[in-house]
């Protein structure tokens, strides 16, 4: 049960970060790696802002809005002149990995590279139903859960949330609706990047971060949006879960080490038997691009 | 002098690298990124067999290279079935599953210790011992290996990939066995890859995992991304830059622990300029549509 719970919490933030690299995916069709920058840089923001004395709230409110803006840049720099040029999804690749390397790497430059925490020492644990439970550990996931509820909401109800939702099926119409597409995308991959910051500020507080730890977690976000479906947005959410119970599982009767290889072997089974996924509406290889 | 045998050593082996690598990019359009880990499953390949069977160095390089090109058949096999993103995910998912094999086959791979004491290239009972010698050695084998590729380019069989690469549903419709292909791209480029994987393990004469990860494929990827795919110059344009760089950051004398960050940096933004401006890299030819 322990493992359980462990897996479905651990699975939330995975679900999340699937989320964030649906909603990019799914309405741009970028393949968006440097969220792995974004998820990375997050916390740096936070620690610095808490160095200077500033309430934890506005802290986690800049760290936020910085890493919106971080991601909006990417959107500015790279994905729409290559939108414009109408470049394959491979350049759009290559060019967010290049994006990827440049934000660890200036990470590491400016803060180093070692492992920091924001958490200062201890932490209350909870018993519930003989599932103990820790503040941080249970405070992460349920922030993200609500992000992603929030999200959802806006996306069924709000004006721009339904025109992101046309853009993901059918961009061209959207444009000739009199639409602004360019302003659609910031917002996709504004809210890309804020949600992906606050997976990160959680598991930031609960187990510490370091440059590098990024690039997993969007790819295990990935694994989630592949499995869930990416036609849907609650998939990846779904995805996520099951995967974090996976290698929870994985951890407990195996060991820690074939957490990755298992992952993939369960990524491989659904592009073999299912690729649309488990929510995922068939479709031709060639209209999905 | 040495110095120089070092990194003329180090630019033969990078050069295999990209070279079998644009065959895969360049020729036949198929984005990889599981090379490094082919590049490790060769090298360890032949470093057990030099030291448990007691083969000699060339029957030794051979059966890597022939490892390599079997356990190919991971990535050749989804190729048939996926294009674009999701052979990319494909790729990054074998990476990481050869990579935790490596990594956690403690017994055979000895893990997070690696080999160590593997013997320099031995020809006839000559013992190739000193930086000049393995040079002139590697030059050897670095040639033909491009002499092949070069050949392959022009031969039907390149002329096949490069139609597959410009459109598969035409060359399909031609009669190309368009499986087949991929069957033997991927082979043929996994077996270089390996060749290239056991010369460095014998010079460097220590392997262990670390050398073989998703890092170091991301790193082969933007070597023939910048210096240009399509041909043969380019991948050699691509290798030469990426060893000179480091080497002339050295002469800004920056502390070694900013370094390696300050050339990840550059990697990074090199990239996504290249996609900007050049995206058939510093001197290809083909660029994708």
């Amino acid at each position: 049960m322990q493992i359980l719970i462990n897996g479905f919490l651990q699975g939330i933030l995975f679900g999340a970060v699937g989320v964030a690299f649906a909603l990019v995916y799914r309405t741009t069709k970028v393949f968006y790696i440097a969220l792995g920058g974004v998820y990375a840089l997050a916390p740096y923001f936070l620690l610095s802002a808490l160095e200077f004395d500033v309430p934890l709230v506005v802290g986690i409110m800049l760290a936020l809005a910085l890493s919106m803006l971080i991601s909006i840049l990417a959107e500015e720099t790279i994905h729409w002149p290559f939108e414009r040029k109408r470049s394959p999804t491979e350049v759009h690749l290559i060019g967010s990995l290049g994006f990827y390397l440049v934000l660890v790497q200036v990470i590491a430059l400016v803060w180093g590279n070692e492992i920091k925490v924001l958490k200062p020492g201890g932490d209350t644990t909870w018993e519930l139903f003989g599932v103990i439970l820790v503040k941080a550990q249970l405070f992460g996931p349920l922030l993200a859960l609500s992000a992603v509820l929030l999200l959802f909401i806006w996306l069924t109800r709000a004006n721009r949330g339904l025109e992101l939702r046309a853009l993901a099926d059918n961009p061209i119409l959207v444009a000739l609706l009199g639409r602004n597409i360019r302003a659609l995308r910031r917002w996709v991959f504004g809210l890309s990047g804020a949600l992906v910051a606050v997976v990160a500020l959680g598991q930031a507080w609960d187990v510490g971060f370091d440059p590098h730890v990024g690039l997993n977690t969007v790819l295990l976000g990935m694994v989630a949006m592949i499995i869930g479906g990416s036609t849907t947005f609650v998939g990846p959410l779904i995805g996520g879960i099951l995967l974090g119970i996976l290698r929870s599982q994985v951890v407990w009767y195996g060991s820690a080490r074939w957490e990755d290889a298992a992952t993939f072997v369960l990524l491989a089974l659904f592009l073999f038997l299912r690729p649309q996924g488990i929510f995922g509406r068939k479709q031709r290889l060639e209209e999905a691009g | 002098m040495n110095y120089l045998f070092h990194l003329l050593v180090y630019f033969e082996i990078y050069a295999i690298v990209a070279l079998s690598l644009n065959l895969l990019i360049g020729y036949g359009g198929l984005l990889q990124i599981a090379h490094a880990a082919y590049y490790g499953v060769g090298a360890y390949a032949a470093t057990l067999l030099w030291l448990n069977a007691g083969l000699g160095f060339f029957p030794g390089l051979l059966a890597g290279a022939a490892t390599a090109a079997l356990l190919s058949l991971l990535v050749s096999l989804p190729a048939w079935r996926f294009k674009g993103d999701y052979f990319v995910m494909i790729s990054i998912a074998v990476q990481t599953l050869l990579y935790t094999v490596m990594y956690n086959w403690t017994s055979v791979t000895n893990g997070a210790f690696g080999i160590s004491g593997i013997p320099r290239p031995e020809l006839f009972g000559y013992n190739f011992v000193t930086t000049g010698s393995v040079s002139v050695l590697f030059a050897g084998i670095a040639l033909v290996l491009a002499f092949i590729l070069a050949i392959l380019k022009w031969s039907p069989f390149g002329r096949a990939l490069q139609a597959m690469r410009d459109d598969e549903l035409a060359a399909r419709s031609i009669g190309i066995p368009v499986e087949w292909l991929k069957l033997q791209a991927f082979a043929i480029a996994s077996a270089m890859v390996g060749v290239a994987g056991g010369m460095y393990a014998s010079y460097i004469s220590y392997i262990d995992a670390t050398s073989f990860s998703l890092d170091e494929s991301i790193l082969m990827l933007s070597m023939v991304i910048i210096g240009g795919t399509g041909n043969v110059r380019g991948p050699l344009v691509g290798a030469a830059v990426l060893i000179l760089l480091p080497e002339l950051l050295r002469f800004l004398a920056l502390p070694d622990a900013v370094a390696a960050n300050v050339r990840l940096l550059a990697y990074g933004l090199l990239l996504i300029i290249m996609m900007h401006v050049r995206p058939q890299g510093l001197a290809g030819t083909y660029r994708y549509q």
